[in-house]
């Protein structure tokens, strides 16, 4: 349920400029470059202008291809990359860039499940009240005290997940910022779970923007769907007219992009 | 008109105390991961000081032998251990956020300030085994141990003057990815110059350097506590408090002031 009275996010007018690596420069900065080991760089804008607004318990998709701007634009509002212009955000907000978050090989599941609870802001007794959750949803019980290394990718990508969604679930944050985060890896049966726990957050009164190249996943659980093509909005609003502008230009890339 | 300075205040404070927990929780899993797997186990952490005691006692009869210090391979001990923490403190702070990209990029909710803090706290472990080998020296040259109960205090102050610096050399770290290179350098210079296993008299040429070296503070304090059971002189006590709070400030400064754009480095 949208509720257009309260306003979680609101940028206004923001662009965002990084210095790419280039090789077309002077021989003396060439040389420079070389003894220092530093990169010579030239300014790329990564996002021009763009301006929204996010209400509570609203569902935007950002859609666009790859180097577009989408992810720049979820960590400008995350406060991950610095910016000049104006972005206020109300409420815990919550960013993360697919459920990839460092495990560490040496350590066994139990000392992961601290280690990633940690670094996602959770106390020691607040991971004990979940722990048993974690293990249970990841299906990993009996591997409890094994090191992580010698897991299967599979294994690893379901605690992962695991581990990442209940931290979530337990810190309730009234913004989510997703990344690229579908696919809870596993077998099919655990990818059906991770849909469905994934599908409970969406779902919930909080405000929810997703980044994903998964059109179905945005038709699904998307009420707003932004398009975004070098660093600019071209679109913003009904989802279904939204995609279909986005996939018009991976088909055509030639064609002016009509919405 | 409302004043919302003690709602700061405490909020600060709150930061500060989820930062050394989440650092302490951090540091203690680096630690462990550091060892696990070893048949040496800790032992690692203390061959290093122990091996450079050894080679240093064994050639002071030779090249050293002017050197006159009572309880000299305490006082010996406790320069290398020093030496130790402070050199792999600030070496591990210059690859502490980009040896972590993940940490501060994927996510919004570890604060870079842990990268640096958990990477000195890391080696406040080791220094708690050196710690219990100094204990064991002063057992065996029957030193009085009171002097042993000031060394906590003494070493706090070092502590906030390794963090200070720490924030400084991250910082530094982020901006020029040769820095590494350039601290091993200036730690062998480091080495030389403090009066790790030589005394340095008032007057000497090298007496000056150190009037800048914080590391020489420290180490006059700790050995007329640990060792002599004294008091250094109060200039001494003021310079260790000046570097410390100093480097502090200084270092919460200029991290502050580049962290956000750390991000955009790595």
């Amino acid at each position: 349920m949208i509720n257009k009275q309260l306003r979680r996010i609101q940028i206004n007018d923001i662009s965002k400029v990084f210095n790419t690596d280039t090789s077309n420069n002077s021989i003396l900065l060439r040389l420079l470059s070389l003894f220092t080991g530093k990169e010579l760089q030239k300014p790329f804008k990564a996002l021009t202008n763009i301006s929204l607004d996010a209400y509570d318990g609203e569902n935007i998709g950002i859609i666009g291809k790859n180097g577009s701007g989408k992810s720049t634009l979820l960590r400008l509002i995350a406060n991950i990359y610095p910016h000049n212009g104006k972005i206020i955000t109300n409420g815990k907000l919550f960013y993360t860039n697919g459920f990839g978050l460092g495990f560490r090989q040496r350590l066994t599941m139990r000392e992961n499940i601290y280690l990633v609870g940690l670094i996602m802001g959770l106390s020691k007794s607040e991971i004990n009240e979940i722990f048993d959750e974690i293990v249970s949803f990841s299906e990993l019980n009996e591997f409890l005290d094994t090191k992580v290394y010698k897991f299967s990718s599979g294994m690893i990508n379901r605690l992962r997940f695991s581990v990442t969604i209940h931290c979530l679930e337990y810190k309730k944050p009234e913004i989510i910022l997703l990344d690229e985060v579908f696919g809870g890896g596993g077998d099919i049966s655990f990818q059906d779970k991770a849909l469905e726990k994934i599908k409970e957050f969406i779902e919930s009164n909080a405000t929810v923007i997703l980044v994903s190249h998964d059109m179905n996943i945005i038709r699904k659980y998307c009420d707003r769907v932004i398009f975004i093509h070098d660093g600019q909005i071209i679109s913003d609003g009904d989802p279904e007219k939204t995609i279909d502008a986005y996939l018009t230009l991976i088909k055509k890339p030639k064609t002016p992009i009509t919405i | 008109m409302y004043c919302n300075k003690p709602v700061n205040i405490i909020k600060t404070w709150r930061k500060i105390k989820k930062i050394i927990k989440v650092s302490i929780s951090l540091a203690k899993i680096n630690f462990i991961l550091r060892t696990e797997g070893s048949y040496l186990g800790i032992f690692w952490y203390l061959l290093n000081p122990l091996i450079m005691f050894l080679i240093i006692i064994s050639i002071k009869k030779y090249a050293l032998s002017n050197i006159q210090v009572e309880n000299y391979p305490l006082y010996l001990f406790m320069g290398i251990t020093g030496f130790n923490f402070f050199k792999q403190a600030l070496s591990n702070a210059i690859t502490s956020i980009r040896s972590n990209t993940d940490y501060i990029k994927s996510i919004n909710t570890l604060e870079p300030e842990v990268l640096v803090v958990s990477g000195v706290f890391q080696v406040v472990f080791s220094h708690l085994f050196e710690f219990i080998l100094i204990i064991g020296f002063m057992i065996y040259y029957k030193i009085f141990l009171a002097g042993l109960l000031f060394y906590p205090l003494i070493f706090f102050f070092f502590l906030i003057l390794t963090l200070g610096l720490s924030f400084i050399f991250a910082t530094i770290g982020m901006y020029i990815y040769d820095f590494d290179n350039v601290w091993i350098i200036l730690t062998q210079l480091l080495f030389f110059i403090s009066p790790i296993f030589y005394v340095i008299k008032k007057g000497d040429f090298i007496y000056y350097f150190n009037l800048i070296n914080p590391l020489f503070y420290f180490l006059t304090l700790a050995r007329s506590a640990v060792i002599n059971f004294t008091t250094a002189p109060l200039w001494i006590i003021l310079g260790m408090f000046f570097f410390s709070f100093s480097s502090l400030i200084i270092g919460l400064l200029v991290f502050n002031r580049f962290k956000n754009k750390f991000t955009e480095l790595i």
